[in-house]
């Protein structure tokens, strides 16, 4: 391999990229503009709460004390409807997400000593349910104990332990760069099929250059945009959403190898899946087909720890996962040496891959 | 007696049933233009890109500049290579292209005098999909020589090309060929094999059919030439009279020679009978002629 080749063609490559708007698009202003909505969406402190709909069947002081409670806890806006309107045809009428009946034999089943029962319904996504279920659950357990005339001894504290500051952004931050990092990938999907369609590498072997040194020409160009690209994320994360990262020299060093060996690794991945692309269409389906379990089963947008077992064993299969959990490790806690294995196998596998797909791209005609 | 500067010896070329070379031998000497010619399909890029290196071949032997091509790592540097559809990076200018194969090859070339030999010189940082058809290809040529080649390779460099922007390509041709340059040159313009080659191989269906310079071909395989006297009926009369065969077509009067001396006769003989017609040519079989009808005959012959 010649450096000179290799930096005569990393000069014509990064020409005619700089030339691309698309391409800075994709490289540069697109993790932007995730980080930008994945930090407003996110970093939102006031609370905004959810309507919910009572429908009081069992009015009594009783049944109005739960509703007062309900509305004074300011976790919900209460909406009350009338006694005789079909709950069920109103919750399907105003696409209701929850409503709350409080049945006839509810006063009536608490002064004869029995339960006093309260259902919730709505057409609301199993998520919301589940929250909207526990923050009633919460208010009634609250008025049970009032009921009782008891206290709570029993308190749980809770707090985001993600991050100095327990910010989500802090979470953001390590997911997209690894979403930068994951787009390489995509680039090699592409450029491979789309140079041995043009008949570009023939054309390239005619200048002297060797398939090695186009791959590692286009890898420096990577990297350096890379770096480009990921250094404006972690200062937007940081000075626009005042997101916490650990940065010294250990942990920015640590992380640049992280972010070269995930380079290596997808890159590699990249021109194999390239080599079995040979038209458009399939070019395609298989860079769908690489990059989007990737980016949805690895934590870049969302963490994992509620998605079910299956998703979570899956998960455990994918490159991308041990990659950002290195980047979290390091860039959220500065923990470099619980993930200093993880890196070394990054880096080997990288290694074996890299050596796997110089073997079988060939830049000679079929 | 000149260096050979390419050797092939029955080069076979296979794709499963399909064999697309099928046993040819040829051989170029130094300073020599080479031509190739056959229909689509007749294997001549399949050959090119053998010698190239690009392809391997099932069998035979091939020395380029006394190299195998399929194991030398050093041959690309002696060649120029224009590759039939030409393409190169999208947004790259053509000062670029030329600036990374002057590096990468160890070139000393002067890029803009080679630009202004193949007339890019106002093109020179356009980038590469805003040139026009006939440019791009001018770019792939001005490529072939940043090295200065002892050997260039140039497959259907004017195809597709307007007849001016051809005409440009065919003299950037002959200049390379005045400098001594060895070419071998794929065309399906017999025109073009005419005009510019030394000696031609024509190929169809992997095999080559004849070789030699195009006049040895036309002499080979020529039939008939014709003289072609337009005029009116009194000729045709006189023509009669005279007991020459001869065929009516629109307002010509063509007579098939024998031997072409035989005009001579044929228009002393209307002068002496002071037989009035406007004017006459003379016309020979071209190349082309000859080409089509032995490509054609093989094709009859399979059929048959």
């Amino acid at each position: 391999m010649k450096l000179s080749r290799v930096s005569a063609y990393f000069s014509l490559h990064a020409r005619s990229y700089l030339r691309s708007r698309s391409a800075l698009f994709f490289q540069i202003a697109f993790p932007i503009i995730l980080i930008l909505l994945f930090g407003a969406i996110f970093s939102g402190s006031s609370y905004s709460p959810s309507t919910l709909v009572i429908q009081n069947e069992s009015p009594s002081s009783v049944s109005w004390g739960v509703v007062d409670a309900i509305n004074s806890s300011g976790l919900f806006k209460v909406q009350l409807i009338p006694q005789n309107e079909n709950l069920s045809n109103y919750i399907a009428a105003n696409s209701v997400q929850a409503a709350l009946l409080i049945p006839s034999n509810f006063t009536s089943n608490l002064y004869s000593g029995g339960l006093g029962f309260v259902v919730l319904k709505g057409h609301t996504n199993p998520t919301v349910a589940s929250a909207d279920y526990q923050t009633l659950n919460g208010i009634l357990t609250q008025i049970n104990f009032r009921a009782s005339n008891t206290t709570q001894k029993l308190v749980l504290s809770s707090q985001v332990a993600i991050g100095n500051t327990g910010k989500t952004i802090d979470y953001y931050v390590p997911g997209l760069i690894g979403f930068t990092v994951l787009s390489t990938m995509f680039n090699m999907v592409y450029t491979v099929p789309n140079y041995r369609r043009e008949r570009l590498f023939r054309q390239l072997s005619f200048s002297g250059l060797t398939k090695s040194e186009w791959i590692t020409a286009n890898m420096l160009f990577s990297f350096l945009m890379l770096v480009l690209s990921d250094v404006i994320l972690v200062a937007i994360g940081i000075y626009v959403f005042g997101a916490s990262l650990t940065l010294n020299v250990e942990t920015i060093l640590t992380s640049a190898l992280i972010i070269f060996g995930g380079l290596f690794f997808f890159t590699s991945v990249g021109i194999l899946a390239g080599l079995v692309s040979d038209n458009e269409e399939t070019v395609s389906v298989v860079g769908n087909l690489v990059m989007f379990p990737m980016m949805f089963l690895s934590g870049v947008f969302f963490p994992l720890t509620f998605a079910p077992a299956y998703l979570v064993t899956i998960s455990k299969f994918l490159p991308l996962t041990y990659f950002i959990n290195s980047l979290i490790s390091v860039l959220d806690y500065g923990n470099i040496s619980t993930v200093a294995i993880q890196i070394v196998w990054l880096l080997l596998g990288s290694a074996i891959l890299f050596a796997i797909a110089v073997k079988l791209f060939s830049w000679k005609q079929k | 007696m000149p260096e050979t500067v390419i050797d092939v010896s029955n080069l076979v070329k296979s794709y499963s049933d399909l064999r697309a070379v099928d046993g040819i031998s040829f051989s170029i000497k130094r300073g020599e233009v080479f031509s190739l010619l056959g229909p689509n399909g007749a294997g001549k890029t399949t050959t090119v890109e053998i010698l190239e290196g690009v392809r391997n071949r099932t069998s035979g032997d091939v020395r380029v500049l006394n190299e195998d091509p399929e194991k030398s790592r050093t041959l690309t540097f002696k060649l120029g290579i224009l590759p039939q559809d030409f393409s190169f990076i999208y947004n790259s200018t053509p000062k670029e292209a030329l600036t990374f194969y002057k590096h990468t090859l160890r070139a000393s070339g002067d890029i803009q005098e080679i630009l202004e030999m193949v007339e890019l010189g106002d093109k020179a940082t356009t980038p590469f999909q805003k040139l026009s058809g006939g440019q791009k290809q001018k770019l792939g040529l001005a490529l072939s020589l940043v090295n200065d080649p002892e050997v260039l390779f140039l497959d259907e460099p004017t195809s597709g090309l307007d007849p001016r922007a051809r005409r440009n390509i065919w003299n950037v041709i002959k200049t390379l060929k005045e400098r001594g340059k060895s070419i071998l040159l794929t065309t399906h313009y017999l025109e073009e094999a005419e005009l510019l080659a030394d000696r031609v191989a024509i190929m169809n269906k992997g095999k080559i059919i004849d070789s030699g310079t195009p006049m040895e071909i036309v002499e080979r395989h020529h039939e008939d030439d014709n003289l072609i006297i337009r005029g009116d009926g009194q000729v045709e009369k006189d023509l009669a009279e005279g007991g020459f065969q001869f065929e009516r077509d629109g307002s010509y009067i063509k007579l098939r020679l024998k031997n072409i001396r035989d005009a001579t006769s044929i228009i002393n003989y209307l002068s002496e009978h002071k037989t009035k017609f406007e004017d006459f040519t003379l016309k020979r079989e071209s190349l082309e002629d000859v080409f089509i009808r032995m490509v054609g005959e093989i094709e009859e012959d399979e059929t048959e």
